[in-house]
């Protein structure tokens, strides 16, 4: 080794030891998001570039054309936008309960508690699963003839067509997304709970800090860095949610559950014919908004460092 | 008035007892120092005091009142601890407003009550500042202020002096003097340090193993120790220790080495053929042409003012002489000393316990 550095030299040696990695990057990564750039400025359904007529802007214009952006009707992408919306509500919905019900259960778990490991370990048991086992998971559990609706028609209650409703099927997928996903955030939490000193506990208790005041004066305080960097991740995570809900409702009933990276799927590669050029536009906009809460989380972070 | 009193206070965790029934009684403006080696269960027994550990048996009563079931927060009293526990997200201006607005006082006494302390302190110039900009020094400074706008019963401190350079610690021992001095309160005052200790104190506990060795007045303990631990504990450098046996008729002492030496006739009981400890302190020996005890010399430690010379006896036991002036010993000499029959120590070597009678 040290003799291939003295005859590389150190700088040399180092981009001998990069190389593999940005020729596999390169290849996988940024030569796609290239190639990207150049189908969402051409139309068609060819998939060589070569055969496919320059189209300029056009895809974008398609897919923003809209004469009011609160009236998906009036919009010439329809599609993309009732996926625009659902995504948007889907990812306030699922972020603020993921990361309300993540701190309660961090708070709780971090507290001298009976079989903690043994809670810690159910929590987090979850985001180990596939997102199609997740939703094959809660399919049969809420399916027509599912276990929920057995229980239900046991009670006397009587069941509900879970899947089939709009309203239950997009609140369900907020929920299974929720519990999918929320033991990573509470470890995080979690994590970031311990980190505050149990000195600083005590002397608010010498201090005569009641549990609220505890709470609100030293605890959130103390955790919102840790907070913030869970938010823009969740965030993050939540825009590009796809695969789980896909397998749970397929986007229906209708459109209810189509969010927008299910939308470039569709529009790019499930239906005919296939507007490759539209779902590259699509996507280097959700791009761009993922880029921008990226470069705050990165902020985030590197000041909680400095800090 | 604050009047501290622990009876037959325990603490186990689990089945390890870390603290074995101890009983004190600290009276209303005294500054009582807990001092023992580390381990010996000081923060425990301060942090009992407080409420911040539960107590395993026995009672602790604040002005005759016990506390054991009152919840820290109502207890009354304040703490300083080592790692001054700064609340770090807040200015020390907030730092030292938090207890007050916990218990409802108006912003303008806070105010009144903030000025008035960061005076005192020192620190009214850095308030809006965060702890994380603060010296240590400065930290520590916060931590007292923190404690004394709250206007505690008892203050209690957790070695708070022991992240501080030696200099600074000086320093702040006077302080926290003075500052005792000028409030009156009751304080309990947690070290490992004896010269900490016998600087500050009204009272030391001396404390080992989860057991109270000593309570007393620092010049009690010193003159009087009541065992070789607390002997040997108090007073720098170390008292020195020789053991030997009580001759035939009492008067005098055969060492282990075979030199003997005259006992003190009055204010001790002994027999005879009984085992014991003769302590006595470096600066209570001497080095006399032709005295009872030899010493080869181990090595010398010249002060310009004071001269410390450290040698081991014939069977290998360790000791220390304490000169003043300039003294010149080479190493490997083998010199003779007389100690001071009038300020020895003797101790029964197989209890530890002191053998004077008052
Ligand atoms: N939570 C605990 N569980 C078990 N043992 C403990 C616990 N806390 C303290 N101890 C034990 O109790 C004894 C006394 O501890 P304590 O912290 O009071 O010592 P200390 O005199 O303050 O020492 P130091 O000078 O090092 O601070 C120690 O032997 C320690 O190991
Ligand atoms: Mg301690």
């Amino acid at each position: 080794m040290l003799a291939l550095q003295r005859k590389l030299g150190v700088n040399r040696l180092a981009w001998a030891f990069l190389l593999p990695n940005l020729i596999l990057f390169g290849l996988f990564a940024f030569l796609p998001v290239i190639l990207n750039v150049f189908y969402a400025m051409t139309g068609g359904d060819n998939v060589l570039l070569a055969d496919r007529p320059d189209v300029g802007a056009r895809n974008f214009v398609t897919l923003l054309d809209c004469e009011n952006y609160l009236d998906v009707n009036s919009c010439r992408e329809d599609k993309f936008w009732r996926a625009v919306w659902n995504t948007v509500r889907f990812v306030i919905l699922q972020v603020g309960f993921m990361v309300g019900f993540a701190l309660l259960t961090a708070i709780i778990l971090n507290r001298d508690i009976r079989a903690r490991g043994f809670f810690r370990s159910v929590f987090f048991f979850p985001v180990l699963l596939s997102p199609v086992v997740v939703a094959l998971i809660w399919k049969w559990i809420l399916q027509r003839e599912g276990v929920l609706n057995a229980f239900l028609d046991w009670t006397g209650a009587g069941g509900i067509n879970w899947l089939v409703d709009a309203q239950w099927a997009f609140g369900w997928s907020v929920f299974i997304s929720v519990w999918a996903h929320m033991g990573f955030y509470t470890l995080i939490l979690l994590a970031g709970l311990q980190a505050i000193p149990r000195d600083v506990y005590e002397a608010a208790l010498m201090d005569r800090a009641n549990a609220w005041r505890t709470f609100r004066r030293i605890t959130l305080p103390l955790l919102a860095p840790t907070m913030l960097v869970v938010l823009i991740l969740a965030l993050i995570k939540g825009v590009q949610t796809f695969d789980e809900v896909y397998a749970f409702t397929g986007g229906g009933p209708g459109t209810a559950t189509t969010f927008i990276i299910q939308y470039i799927y569709e529009e790019g590669f499930a239906g005919a014919p296939r507007l490759f050029g539209l779902a590259a536009a699509a996507s280097l906009l959700v791009a761009g908004v993922l880029v921008v809460l990226t470069l705050i989380q990165l902020r985030i972070s590197r000041n909680n460092v400095d800090g | 008035m604050a009047r501290v009193e622990l009876k037959q206070v325990k603490k186990s965790y689990g089945s390890v007892e870390v603290i074995k029934g101890i009983d004190l009684d600290i009276q209303h403006g005294e500054f009582c120092v807990f001092v023992g080696p580390s381990g010996c269960g000081k923060s425990t027994l301060l942090r009992m005091i407080s409420g911040l550990e539960p107590i395993s048996d026995g009672d602790v009563a604040i002005d005759n009142e016990v506390v054991n079931d009152i919840a820290a927060a109502d207890r009354g009293l304040a703490m300083v601890f080592q790692s001054y526990a700064l609340y770090p997200h807040m200015s020390v201006r907030q730092n030292l407003s938090f207890g007050l607005e916990n218990i409802g006082t108006s912003k303008a006494e806070i105010a009144e009550k903030i000025g008035q302390v960061s005076k005192m302190l020192q620190i009214d110039m850095l308030l809006d500042r965060k702890p994380k900009d603060l010296s240590g020094g400065q930290r520590q400074r916060v931590a007292i202020g923190r404690a004394v706008v709250r206007e505690p019963r008892v203050f209690l401190f957790d070695e708070p002096l022991s992240n501080l350079d030696a200099e600074l610690r000086v320093d702040m021992r006077g302080e926290i003097t003075a500052l005792h001095r000028r409030l009156g309160n009751t304080m309990i005052y947690v070290t490992h340090d004896q010269v900490e200790a016998m600087t500050m104190a009204d009272k030391i506990a001396v404390l080992r193993l989860g057991e109270l060795e000593q309570f007393g007045r620092p010049l009690d303990l010193y003159n009087r120790p009541r065992n070789i631990f607390v002997a040997g504990f108090i007073g720098s450098p170390k008292m020195n220790f020789i053991k030997g046996t009580v001759a035939e008729g009492g008067a005098s002492i055969t060492f282990d080495t075979g030199e003997t030496m005259a006992l003190p006739q009055s204010g001790f009981d002994y027999q005879p053929g009984q085992k014991v400890t003769l302590g006595i302190r470096p600066n209570h020996v001497s080095l006399v042409e032709g005295g009872s005890v030899s010493m080869s010399v181990k090595s010398v430690e010249q002060l310009g003012g004071e001269s410390y010379i450290y040698g081991a006896l014939k069977d290998g036991t360790l000791l220390t002489v304490h000169l003043s002036g300039q003294i010149s010993a080479e190493i490997g000499e083998v010199l003779t000393i007389e100690g001071d029959a009038d300020e020895v120590h003797l101790f029964d070597t197989e209890s530890g316990l002191s053998l004077r009678h008052d």
